[in-house]
């Protein structure tokens, strides 16, 4: 396995581009000087990095986070192994039980199932970065409200598709939260609390607290 | 998951002489993750081809709509025209796994997904797909598996957008040794017809580029019934696409998924569809057709009647009855 930076990457070898430097130097412009820039940088971000650890730079819940990582490490890993932002929750590592859901701009992803190294560049927000000042946020708020937990294991994962959904629609109906939420698994059976949860939030209350919300 | 080394490619061509002979590219990372983590797949680099230029477009074109392979499900899901145009890919795209994963996944990525048998996906198990002497499946626990197979592995295609991408005739862009070349979805899967290692027709190095859908069929449709509501493969999908002129069908396709190594299509059957008024009984007839050479296993058999009703009612959706 190659460690060392290859010597040639076709279009991008760094000796035809040294060479081409040569010749566009007589005629250097601030134009060219900032398609150098460019060709370097395309350059740099085509470089062979691994398979030891390297710095990977990750945004999360606004800050900086810089780390020492494997390409092979995941971002759920980074996060939870590598910080100490344990919200995120490993479950089946396998992308199909939804626990370590957590947001990439505004989508949420599986974070077991991305690499951390390929979530750099983009704000990564986590179930610890919903809360400002101490106070919940609206969709954590109504999980508490409506008890929608039980072992609390899946609910980070839940907290964050749901989060998602507002984001993207505001007032959703049962079904668009049902749409949203598939990819989270509650082993509890607590998804009718989640249900109405996540209607809470949006501000459209179900009837009751006892009513039986159909989730299937 | 085994260590290896990562490069991000901007350049088509660099992607290709990075990935080099062990190597593999990453975009959504669904399933190569889950293949890495298994030990299914080596790879001794990741290239990230995320950055490629253009890739992650839809464009809509008069005679054909351009949909570039980094393209994710949800953007096809989300997309207003799309779901005008072609509802059937919609559909199909809303189907796909959970919202999670379709934020990532690419149309690439699910073109090029492997295989999901079970005996497959068992890191003990050393099967036919594997290189290994013998398919568990056939005398084993086949109830997910195919009805049709050109070779002596009976695990079936899952991609929905393969099934509804087959049925609008659509044409994948393959960059291989440098070359674009085309190929239509049958093209695109036959070697996973005769070939049992084979999960479709892509060579190691070969790229999707971008998929071409002609706008000749103004109806489309998608179906698919799965052990669970959401978030589960399809035991049978089914995908129908014609124009309709003076209520008779014209250039129908019917595709069907999950019962093949390959998107199933029958061109006897597309040919007996056109020009007809579609009904209670030409759907049936169709249905009969497409399925007349079904072999099922042991525990299978109940695909065939439930591909049967798909495909009447994807059929009748088409007309816009159901």
């Amino acid at each position: 396995m190659k460690n060392s930076e290859p010597e040639n990457l076709g279009a991008h070898s760094r000796r035809t581009f040294f060479k081409s430097l040569g010749t566009v130097a007589a005629t250097a412009a601030t134009a060219q000087v900032q398609s150098v820039a460019a060709e370097l940088e395309k350059i740099n971000t085509e470089k062979i990095v691994g398979p030891n650890a390297v710095p990977v730079t990750l945004r999360v819940n606004g800050e900086k986070l810089q780390l020492l990582l494997e390409p092979r490490v995941t971002l759920l890993d980074a996060l939870r192994n590598y910080s100490s932002l344990t919200g995120a929750k490993e479950g089946c590592d396998r992308a199909t039980c939804g626990a370590c859901t957590v947001l990439l701009g505004d989508t949420p992803i599986y974070s077991c199932q991305k690499l951390a190294i390929e979530s750099q560049g983009i704000e990564i927000t986590t179930v610890e970065g919903l809360a400002k000042n101490e106070k919940l946020s609206k969709v954590q708020q109504a999980f508490l409200d409506k008890d929608a937990l039980q072992c609390g294991y899946c609910t980070p994962g839940f907290v964050m598709s749901v989060t998602a959904l507002l984001k993207k629609n505001p007032r959703p109906n049962a079904d668009d939260v049902k749409h949203a939420c598939a990819g989270n698994t509650c082993r509890c059976g607590t998804h009718p609390r989640i249900l109405q949860a996540a209607l809470r939030a949006a501000g459209v209350e179900t009837a009751s607290k006892t009513e039986v919300v159909d989730y299937v | 998951m085994n260590a290896f080394t990562y490069a991000t490619a901007h350049s088509p061509a660099s992607a290709r002489q990075l990935v080099a002979d062990k190597g593999a590219y990453l975009a959504g990372g669904n399933d190569l993750l889950g293949l890495l983590k298994e030990y299914l797949v080596s790879a001794d680099i990741l290239v990230n081809i995320k950055s490629l230029p253009g890739l992650d477009k839809i464009e809509r074109g008069e005679k054909f709509w351009t949909i570039g392979s980094l393209v994710t499900v949800a953007q096809i899901e989300d997309h207003a025209e799309i779901k005008e145009t072609f509802p059937g890919l919609h559909e199909a795209a809303s189907e796909v796994a959970s919202q999670q994963i379709r934020n990532v996944a690419t149309v690439g990525g699910n073109l090029a997904q492997h295989s999901r048998c079970w005996y497959f996906r068992h890191r003990d198990t050393q099967c036919l797909k594997k290189d290994g002497d013998l398919c568990y499946a056939l005398n084993g626990e086949n109830r997910y598996h195919s009805l049709f197979t050109g070779n002596t592995c009976i695990s079936p295609v899952v991609s929905s957008l393969a099934t509804i991408f087959a049925s609008l005739d659509a044409t994948a862009i393959v960059l291989r040794d440098g070359q674009e070349t085309r190929q239509n979805m049958a093209e695109l899967y036959q070697r996973a017809w005769e070939n049992p290692l084979a999960h479709n027709s892509l060579k190691n190095g070969d790229l999707i580029l971008r998929v071409e859908i002609p706008t000749t069929r103004s109806r489309s449709a998608y179906l698919q019934v799965s052990d669970r509501h959401a978030f589960d493969w399809a035991l049978v999908s089914c995908a129908a696409a014609a124009d309709v002129v003076d209520g008779k069908l014209k250039s129908p396709r019917v595709a069907l998924g999950s019962i093949s190594p390959v998107p199933h299509q029958v061109e006897t059957a597309n040919r007996f569809l056109d020009g007809k008024v579609l009904d209670n009984a030409t759907a049936t007839q169709a249905a009969d057709m497409i399925l007349k050479d079904a072999k099922p296993l042991e525990h299978n058999a109940y695909k065939v009647p439930l591909a049967h009703a798909l495909i009447r009612r994807t059929l009748l959706k088409l007309k816009g009855d159901a």
